[in-house]
This record gives structure tokens, C-alpha cells and sequence, in this order.
């Protein structure tokens, strides 16, 4: 099972052209917390934003729909997400959460839930929405992709960014520059290496692009209060859907690339533990 | 825990009744009474035997923020006034002014875990004074009140038992305009059950047949504030003793474990009911005056808090930022905690804490706690060390323990 246990599979775009001006792919993210956040299912959510539109992913609490599409988009960097928990939970009173998490981040999540180190932090915690992930970069990885590789001035010249098609990719006065992802290799967070999990195999929902045409996403929904939250936003006219049999490349691609990240980081976790590196659990 | 666990020994000597440790209460502690041929106490002594609180050791040669994070260590039942005494002790001998919401911030938390803290002691003073049948009524009662108040003190403050958020300089951050609305909503829906909770352990108190002059005392009061606390200290009418020059008995003074601290010489009384009688004209002195006056009490700290965060801003700054190097002054941190005045000094050179002293509130007490008991027979001893709810965790247990199998080699410094 490459992808984890899910409910449903499908191909998703948001609605709103709000979103979809600013999102990464689909904008499911955007559209799932904007619907939650309307809904009263969240009060509040933690995503990733960059205020100072220098691509260093910055934590951030957000409270309304206006908020949450202004932070949309992926940046390529460790968010500190998990560290504004608790902010979320105290000064700002938040007792419905929504988080936007990594794979990594979910796992983390899921273990405080599960053993009793927090106190009233992660039980207030409602909607995990995961995004797929194969590896993350420190900020002067990307900084040397945009000047040292791709030969702009600055990585704050970059308008999007983007990994998709083999490449990672830049965008600067709307023409995309593209670099090969085994010119990123060696350049991500070493971590990334070991890693197991592409899609967020403990979210509730769980999206990425692969498998879906540009511009869309695909949504695996997984637990119960997910699915629901997934299936509401839908009967609600905020997202559009199509059946994965139905679009290219669909879902083989996501089980190869999930597979194929399982497999590789395994044989680099044997290879550290062979030189008595000390390995995490997997789960 | 806060309910002691430990084998209670009660020794009758020929004239005297030892327990030890007392119980329901934070800490050890022993109550050693002399007693008459019908048992009425002729001479009451009470001592600490929870030695060696190191903290003020340990925060020595650091940096000034590291004294709140550890001496909020000093107790698990009253970390709040410790922090912000530590806090407030900092923020003097480094010579900062903290922003007006920084401070209401503050006063909020101190006034609800003051709430919080009366209510623990109903729950350790339920079985002397709640009958039977209340019991089980009693005790929901003190979790629906400390459920209010704890939140408060964790919006505002981050932990609400080790406050992570009251720091040098403020707060670590102002609490949103929702969150303001929030707690002023639950705080408001609250009261109701805040005075039935007020009322019925007064009932309770009235209706326990405990002696109407149990535990009267005439020391010299020691309260600063009706709620939370000046940062004034006078140190020429300060001094203290060791247990040896205090107590008549020389065993007992050295197996003291506490300084005697004293006011113009003389031994005081702080709490609940010293600041009702300084502050709101109380006139009613011993065990149910104490009972009475902490319960009236829980209503002050309500209005307190409610003041507090009516006048906050959410949008101000909380905190300022800080020239650490230090004053190289005695900086004064006076809290009005739950069980009297909480006094932490500190002075700060070259941005390094070179001298730091807490005198907590139940050190205060501890003197004034023994010939409490006195006039009244010994059972009733108890029931007095309970009225002042002694709490003397403020203290760090030392062993020695074997490097190498880590046994414990000696513990006798743990005298239970
Ligand atoms: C490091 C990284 C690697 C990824 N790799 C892949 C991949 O290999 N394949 C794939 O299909 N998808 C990958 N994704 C996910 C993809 O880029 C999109 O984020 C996802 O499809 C959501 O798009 P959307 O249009 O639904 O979301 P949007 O509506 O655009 O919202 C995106 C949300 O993600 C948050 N966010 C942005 N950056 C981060 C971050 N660094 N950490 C945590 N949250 C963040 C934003 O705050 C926002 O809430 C990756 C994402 C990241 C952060
Ligand atoms: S690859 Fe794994 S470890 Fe690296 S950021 Fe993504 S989820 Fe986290
Ligand atoms: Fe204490």
C-alpha cells in the first residue's frame, strides 16, 4: 500500500478564482480551510506563508479565507509549522485547528495526539490537511538553484515556484526557467533521505498535483471527519471533481513515485544503519 | 501529587504529639505539640523538614531570563506568583519598565490561578470540613472552577501549571482581540457558579464545628497588595534567623529546614486572611476566619481578573526589548501568591545574575504556624497547619547517589 489507507481517490479543483489564482495546483488546500474555516469546523488554521514574499516559509495563524489564500502556494523550504501550535492554542484562543503539514509534520502530529506530552495543544486540532512531498530544501539550496544554477540576481525575483515534470522550476517575469531534479540532488535537507512517506499517509485529507493534469489536484481522503469535510466542500459547489480513471497520468503515477520513494530511502536507511547511523522509526 | 501518601507517623512521648509528616498539604513538614494532661496543646512547633531549595543557586552566574524558567520551578502548586515574582524581580534590576498590557497580562493570570489555588485547598481541606454526603458535590465543584481559571491562565499565560509566556520584559505575546472576547464571555458566565462555589465552602466551613477562636494569632500582618502585589520590599525592617536560634528546642532547630524570616523582629502572618483584614476591613482572626477570608477572597481575584482583561489592548506590544546588562541593584519582585507574599530579589551584573533570594510565602508562616495550635487540644492541630495552606515543596530534595549503579547512597537530607 504506497499510498496508505484511503477512503477515496479523486482528481480536484478548486472553484473559486480566487484560489486558483494563487494556488499551487488544485487549491484544494485553500478551498478545504476557507470551507472549514466558514463552516465553523475550524477557527482558525496554521499554513505556511511568506510575508516577506522571500519564499522562507514562515508559520503563520490564520483566522479567515482572506488570510488563508494569501499565505497559498508552496514554498520549498522547512516550515516550522508545529512551532506555532501552541500559540495557536493559547493567545489566540484557537480550540478548533486546522493544520497544513508535510508528511513529516503529520507524523509528528499524530504521535503527540497519541502519547500525552501535550497538554490541550494538539487535541484541539480538527482537520490535518497533508501535502505530498518527495523532499524539502534548506533556503540556500534554493538561493543557489535561482543564482548559482539558473543565473537570476535573487531568489526574490522568482514570482512561482514549482516542482513538476522532472523539474524544479522558476518563474520570473512569467517565463519558467527549469532545472533538472538530479541537479537538485545532494542540495535537499538530509532527512528527506530517509523519509518513507510521499503522501501524507496520516492526514485526513491528503493532496499533491501528481496524478492529476496542471492545475489540478489529487485528493486521497482518509479518516472519517476528512472524508466528510472533503465530501461537504463538494456538495457545496467550492470543489470540482473528476474520477482518477478518468484523467492522465492518474493514480499509477502516484503509486509508482510513492513506491519508488519507499523503496530508494529504504536502501539509504539500511546504508546508514550499516555504518551504525542511528535511524528513526517507521510508522 | 498533592495529596502526601506517605506513612504518617503520629508519636505520643509522655508529653508530646509529633506528625510527621503533616498531610494535605504541598511539602513535609512537622507539627511537634506539647501537650497537657487533657491534651490541649501548652507549646506548638512547626518546621520544615523539605531542605535545600537550590534554585536561587542554580540561577546564579546565568543569564537573567533563565531565573523565571527555573524559579517557577520552586513549586508545582504555586509556579504562577513564583514566575512572576521572578519575572518582576528581573525586570527591576535590569531597570525596564514592562507596557501596560504586559502588565494587566499579568495581573490576569496572578488573579486567576489565585482562584485556582483556593479551590485546590477546598479540595485538601474537603475532608475536615465537607460532610460526607457533600463530598463527591465538592470536589465537581473545584474542578469546574479550576477548569475556568486554568484557562485563563493558559491563554494568557501558555502552561498553566509552568507558565511558559511571562517572561522578562512582559509577556512573549498579547492575547488576540477573539481570545479577549472569549475569556471575558466564559469568565462572565462563570460567576454564578464561582459564588455558589464561595458559598457553599463557607457553609460547609460554619457548619463544621470547628472552635470559634481555633488558631487566633496576633502577629504583625505581612500583605502588600489587596490583589497582586507591589514590588515593594523594606529591607531594614528585614531580617531572619536559623531554626536553631528560633526554636527552644535544639533537635528541632537543627533538623529545621527553613530560615525564620522576620518582620522588626518579630515573627508575621500572611495570606488570604492578612490581606482582607490590611485591605478590605476583615476583622476575623483563626481557622475560620482563614477558611472565610480565602473564600471571599476567590471573588476579589475574579473581579481582579475580570479588570484586568477588560483593560487589555490586544493590539499593544507586550513586551519591550531590554538593555541586559543589569543595574547592579537589588531588583524587588513582591507577589501576593495564594498563601501570602511571595518576595524574590535579584541583581544582575554585566548581564549576569550575581545575587538571587526568594523568600516564599509559606516560610513566612512557618513560625507563626506552631503557636497557632496552642490553646486548643492537639487534635485540632491539623486542622490549624491546614488553615494556612502550608505549602513547602518550594524546596528541592538532595540525595547522593552511587555514579555507577546509581543507588542511593544517602538520603537522609529526605527526612520522612
Ligand atoms: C516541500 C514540498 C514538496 C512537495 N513535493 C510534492 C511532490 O513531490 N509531489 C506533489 O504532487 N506535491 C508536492 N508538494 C505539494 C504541492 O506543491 C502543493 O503544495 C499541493 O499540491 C497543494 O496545492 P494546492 O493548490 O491544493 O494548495 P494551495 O491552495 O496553494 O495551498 C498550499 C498550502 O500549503 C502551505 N504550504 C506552503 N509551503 C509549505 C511548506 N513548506 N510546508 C508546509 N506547508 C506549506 C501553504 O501555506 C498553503 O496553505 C510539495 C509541497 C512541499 C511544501
Ligand atoms: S521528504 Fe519527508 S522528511 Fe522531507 S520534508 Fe518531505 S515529508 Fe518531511
Ligand atoms: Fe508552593
Amino acid at each position: 500500500m504506497p499510498l496508505g489507507t484511503y477512503k477515496e481517490a479523486v482528481s480536484a479543483r478548486s472553484t473559486d478564482k480566487k484560489i486558483l489564482d494563487v494556488s499551487q495546483d488544485g487549491g484544494i488546500v485553500s478551498a478545504l480551510l476557507c470551507y472549514a474555516l466558514d463552516e465553523g469546523i475550524i477557527e482558525g488554521a496554521v499554513v505556511a506563508g511568506t510575508p516577506d514574499e522571500d519564499w522562507r516559509p514562515i508559520p503563520t495563524v490564520v483566522t479567515s479565507s482572506d488570510e488563508v489564500i494569501a499565505a497559498a502556494g508552496t514554498k520549498y523550504s522547512m516550515s516550522p509549522t508545529l512551532s506555532v501550535l501552541k500559540e495557536a492554542t493559547r493567545q489566540y484562543g484557537l480550540e478548533k485547528l486546522g493544520v497544513v503539514a508535510t508528511p513529516c509534520q503529520t507524523q509528528g502530529l499524530r504521535k503527540a495526539q497519541a502519547y500525552p506530552f501535550t497538554r490541550f495543544v494538539v487535541d484541539k486540532i480538527k482537520l490535518i490537511v497533508g501535502i505530498y512531498c518527495m523532499e524539502n530544501f534548506p533556503m540556500a539550496s534554493l538561493d543557489t538553484f535561482a543564482t548559482a544554477k539558473l543565473g537570476f540576481d535573487s531568489l526574490q525575483d522568482a514570482s512561482k515556484m514549482d516542482i513538476g515534470k522532472g523539474k524544479f522550476w522558476l518563474t520570473k517575469d512569467g517565463e519558467d526557467s527549469g532545472l533538472a531534479i538530479k541537479e537538485t540532488h545532494g542540495y535537499e535537507q538530509a532527512g528527506c533521505n530517509i523519509c518513507q512517506d510521499y503522501v501524507a499517509e496520516w492526514a485526513d485529507v491528503s493532496t499533491g498535483s501528481v496524478g492529476s493534469p496542471d492545475g489540478w489536484s489529487t485528493v486521497l481522503t482518509r479518516t472519517d471527519d476528512g472524508s466528510n469535510i472533503f465530501k461537504a466542500a463538494v456538495s457545496a459547489g467550492l470543489i470540482e471533481t473528476k474520477p482518477m480513471d478518468e484523467v492522465k497520468p492518474g493514480l499509477p503515477l502516484l503509486e509508482k513515485l510513492a513506491k519508488g520513494k519507499k523503496d530508494k530511502n529504504t536502501a539509504e536507511r539500511e546504508r546508514r544503519a550499516k555504518m551504525g547511523v542511528k535511524i528513526p522509526t517507521i510508522y | 501529587m498533592l495529596v502526601s501518601n506517605f506513612l504518617i507517623e503520629v508519636t505520643y512521648l509522655k508529653d508530646r504529639v509529633v506528625i510527621s509528616p503533616t498531610t494535605r498539604q504541598e511539602g513535609h513538614a512537622e507539627l511537634v505539640m506539647e501537650v497537657d494532661d487533657e491534651g490541649i496543646v501548652t507549646k506548638g512547633m512547626y518546621f520544615s523538614i523539605t531542605p535545600v531549595r537550590g534554585l536561587e543557586k542554580m540561577v546564579l552566574n546565568k543569564a537573567p531570563e533563565t531565573a523565571p524558567v527555573l524559579c517557577q520551578r520552586i513549586c508545582g502548586v504555586c509556579p504562577i506568583p513564583h514566575t512572576l515574582a521572578s519575572a518582576e524581580a528581573m525586570d527591576m534590576a535590569l531597570g525596564i519598565e514592562i507596557p501596560k498590557a504586559g502588565k494587566l497580562l499579568r495581573k490576569a493570570v496572578a488573579a486567576a490561578h489565585g482562584i485556582n489555588s483556593a479551590a485546590i485547598h477546598h479540595f485538601l481541606v474537603a475532608p475536615d470540613v465537607v460532610p460526607e454526603d457533600k463530598f463527591a458535590t465538592a470536589v465537581d465543584s473545584v474542578s469546574a472552577v479550576r477548569k475556568v481559571v486554568q484557562y485563563v491562565v493558559d491563554m494568557c499565560a501558555g502552561e498553566g501549571i509552568h507558565p511558559s509566556d511571562i517572561r522578562v520584559g512582559g509577556m512573549a505575546r498579547n492575547i488576540t482581540p477573539a481570545t479577549k472576547e472569549r475569556l471575558i464571555e466564559r469568565m462572565t458566565a462563570f460567576r454564578p457558579q464561582l459564588e455558589e462555589h464561595v458559598e457553599f465552602i463557607k457553609n460547609c466551613v460554619a457548619e463544621a464545628g470547628l472552635p470559634a477562636d481555633l488558631g487566633v494569632v496576633n502577629q504583625p500582618l505581612l500583605a502588600t497588595d489587596a490583589t497582586y502585589g507591589t514590588n515593594e520590599f523594606d529591607m531594614d525592617i528585614f531580617s531572619e534567623v536559623l531554626p536553631e536560634a528560633w526554636y527552644d528546642d535544639p533537635e528541632i532547630g537543627k533538623r529545621g529546614c527553613s530560615v525564620i524570616p522576620l518582620l522588626n523582629g518579630e515573627n508575621v502572618e500572611t495570606g488570604p486572611r492578612a490581606r482582607m483584614e490590611k485591605f478590605a476591613g476583615f476583622k476575623d482572626k483563626g481557622v475560620v476566619a482563614q477558611h472565610v477570608a480565602r473564600a471571599n477572597e476567590m471573588l476579589k481575584n475574579y473581579d481582579a481578573c475580570m479588570e484586568a482583561l477588560d483593560a487589555i489592548d490586544p493590539s499593544a506590544p507586550a513586551n519591550v526589548s531590554y538593555d541586559k546588562r543589569g543595574t547592579g541593584e537589588l531588583g524587588f519582585g513582591v507577589i501576593e501568591g495564594p498563601r501570602g507574599t511571595d518576595v524574590h530579589m535579584a541583581k544582575v551584573v554585566e548581564g549576569k545574575t550575581q545575587f538571587y533570594s526568594a523568600i516564599v510565602p509559606t516560610t513566612w508562616n512557618i513560625p507563626t504556624m506552631g503557636p497557632a495550635t496552642e490553646g486548643f487540644h492537639h487534635e485540632f492541630g491539623p486542622h490549624v497547619i491546614r488553615a494556612y495552606d502550608p505549602c513547602l515543596s518550594c524546596a528541592t530534595h538532595v540525595m547522593v547517589v552511587d555514579d555507577e549503579d546509581k543507588s542511593i547512597l544517602k538520603n537522609e537530607m529526605v527526612r520522612i
